[in-house]
Order: C-alpha cells, then sequence, then structure tokens
C-alpha cells in the first residue's frame, strides 16, 4: 500500500513538475502563444456571435443615450455660446476705456528752448499740447503747417480757454540755434515754444514720437540743403500722452472737432478742461 | 557771398532764418517763373533757353538753391502726376464705352 502510493505519488510528481516548468517557461515566452489559442477554443458558436454584432450595432443608440447625447449636445451649445457673449462683452469693455489701444507716442526728453532754457516732458503737462516738428529753412511746408496751428490755437483759446501749448521742434540741429529758432518764431504765433537740442538727442526725441528726419549728422551750418521729415501735429493731453496726430491735409475745423470731443471727454472724467 | 542770397544785412556766423517776406518774395519769383515757363509750354525747368532769363534771374536770385531744386523738382513731378491722371481717366472712358 505504501509502496504503491509512493509509486503513485513519483508517477505524479515528476510530470507534475514538468508541467510547471513548462508553464514557467511560457508565462514568460509563450504568454501570447497561449493566449491566441485560448481564444480559438473558446469561440462562441456562430449564432451568439451573430446577435452580439447586432447589439453591437444597434446597442449604442438606444433611446437612453440618444437623450444624453442631445442633452450633452445642447448644454455644450448653451455653454459655450454664453462664454462666447461674455467674451465680446468683455472686448467691449475694453475697447471703451482710452488706456487700451492708445499708440505709444511720446515720451521722455531734455530739450532747450528757443530762450535757451531747459525743457523736459515734465512742461508738456497740464495743457494740451500742440507739438510739430520741422526746421527753419523749409521752404514752404512747415511754415504752412505753423500757420495753420496758429489759426487753430486762436481759435481753441477762444472756445476753450488758455489750456493750450503750441510746441516747435526742430529736426535741423546742425543749422537750427536757440536763437535762430527765435528768430524764426518771431513770423509766428507768439505762444510757440521752439526746441531743439545735440543731434542725438533730437533724434531719440523723434524716435519716440514716431518722427522720421533725414538730417545728415555731419551737416554744416553754412550748408544748404533741405530736411525730408514726417509732417505731423501731434495733440498730446494734460497728461502728455497721445491723443492724435493730424496729417498735412486736415483742415483746420477737423482739428479744432477733435479737441473739442477730446476736451469734454477729458472734463466727463476728470471735471477739469486740463 | 553767403549760403543764403538774401538777408545781407546778418553778417554774422550764424545765417538768420528766412523770414515770412523772403520766402513770400521767393514763391512769387518761383510762380512769375512757372507761368513763363507754362506759356512758352516747357515742364521742365533749365530747358526753356532764353526765353524766361528774366523770370529765372529773379527767381535764382530771391530763392536759396536747396529751394530752387526742389521746386523744380515738385513741378516735374507735379506734371508727371497730371500726365498719369489723364492717362487713367481716358482708359476709364475708353474702358465704359
Amino acid at each position: 500500500m505504501f509502496s504503491v502510493s509512493r509509486r503513485a505519488l513519483q508517477s505524479f510528481r515528476t510530470p507534475s513538475r514538468l508541467v510547471n516548468a513548462s508553464q514557467l517557461k511560457c508565462r514568460r515566452s509563450c504568454f501570447t502563444y497561449l493566449e491566441t489559442r485560448r481564444g480559438y477554443s473558446t469561440q462562441p458558436p456562430p449564432s451568439s456571435n451573430a446577435s452580439a454584432r447586432d447589439r453591437n450595432a444597434v446597442g449604442v443608440f438606444t433611446p437612453k443615450s440618444a437623450a444624453i447625447f442631445i442633452l450633452t449636445g445642447a448644454g455644450l451649445l448653451f455653454y459655450f455660446q454664453n462664454e462666447k457673449a461674455k467674451v465680446l462683452e468683455q472686448q467691449e469693455k475694453e475697447r471703451a476705456t482710452k488706456a487700451y489701444g492708445r499708440p505709444a507716442v511720446g515720451g521722455p526728453f531734455s530739450l532747450t528752448t528757443h530762450t535757451g532754457a531747459t525743457y523736459t516732458e515734465q512742461d508738456l503737462l497740464g495743457k494740451w499740447s500742440m507739438v510739430y516738428f520741422g526746421f527753419t529753412n523749409c521752404p514752404d511746408i512747415c511754415p504752412a503747417e505753423l500757420d495753420k496751428m496758429g489759426l487753430v490755437l486762436d481759435a481753441a483759446e477762444k472756445e476753450h480757454g488758455k489750456i493750450f501749448n503750441p510746441v516747435f521742434v526742430s529736426v535741423d540741429p546742425a543749422r537750427d540755434s536757440p536763437s535762430r529758432i527765435a528768430v524764426y518764431l518771431k513770423d509766428f504765433h507768439p505762444a510757440f515754444t521752439g526746441l531743439v537740442g545735440p543731434y542725438q538727442t533730437v533724434k531719440a526725441m523723434c524716435k519716440a514720437y514716431r518722427v522720421y528726419f533725414s538730417t545728415p549728422p555731419n551737416a554744416k551750418p553754412e550748408d544748404d540743403y533741405l530736411v525730408d521729415h514726417s509732417i505731423f501735429v501731434y495733440l498730446m493731453d494734460p497728461k502728455g500722452q497721445f491723443v492724435e496726430a493730424f496729417g498735412q491735409t486736415v483742415t483746420i475745423d477737423e482739428m479744432l472737432q477733435k479737441m473739442r470731443d477730446e476736451i469734454a471727454e477729458w472734463k466727463s472724467e476728470t471735471g477739469r478742461t486740463t | 557771398m553767403g549760403w543764403w542770397p538774401f538777408g545781407n544785412s546778418q553778417s554774422s556766423a550764424e545765417p538768420s532764418p528766412p523770414t515770412r517776406e523772403e520766402r513770400q518774395k521767393c514763391w512769387e519769383s518761383r510762380d512769375a517763373y512757372f507761368a513763363c515757363l507754362d506759356g512758352v509750354g516747357v515742364v521742365k525747368p533749365g530747358t526753356e533757353g532764353k526765353a524766361c532769363s528774366n523770370e529765372n534771374r529773379v527767381y535764382e536770385k530771391t530763392c536759396a538753391q536747396s529751394w530752387i531744386t526742389y521746386f523744380n523738382e515738385r513741378r516735374k513731378l507735379a506734371f508727371q502726376q497730371k500726365d498719369m491722371l489723364a492717362q487713367a481717366a481716358a482708359q476709364n472712358a475708353a474702358a465704359k464705352r
């Protein structure tokens, strides 16, 4: 009994160990093979396979899932439309505020007036400044523009009071000394302040004001040349911030209207005209 | 001989800027010279021969050389522009027909 059972045990044990070893081996290297084989062996009968296909075809689109689909779609549509309306409203609000979209024109500078005093961006504060860039040897455009500024100035002062500051900046530092500008400005409105400085200083200010000019840096005072330059009258508010650039074709009435609008808006915001 | 043909009273080192009167005089002499050129049918200043020598002499005397160059150049450009606009108008008219 014992011997038989022992033999039986031995005969049982040996194959079991072999199976175990092969299983171990297969667990690492023959995994996919076993899986595939198992897959083939447990293949369902053809009839049940067809019903599963039917369930797959219809099953996703039950009335319940259709309702969820439509509700989710409607919800998303509502959400995005709502969000879009909010964004547009926000953009509109930003556009309405003045600080948004103001061109970066202007900045710090330090030049000399036609009377020899120092003049910086601080001197533009507290008044509405009209800034023009030109040169005294200008054949016809600069004098015409300066005359136009004088007429605008007289009309605007009559309307709003003495809250304006006309400035003439020379883009010809080689020839336009403060005293020469002083002589030149005698022909124009007496309120004008003429400004000039060393070439690099004028160049830096013109860059800040987005003004182009073409004076050769090594020009001599006795040379006879013209300076090509941008023709704009800049309107700056009492904080010294850029408001508008008036080109050569803008009429006196158009300039006055723009100033009227800007001063009215300024007054509604601050309660003052300056 | 200074760089500036008028304002001889100022003989200091620093030439004075042109005054309103001087500008006015220069513009008038320019207009007179250009009117003469129009009269003899010349567009390009300097190609009119001796036709407008009197007007030209006054023009040269009352305006700085840089101004003369500038005004002459502008006259040529103005005529070119007029030609181009006339051509464009003629083309438009032809296209409409």
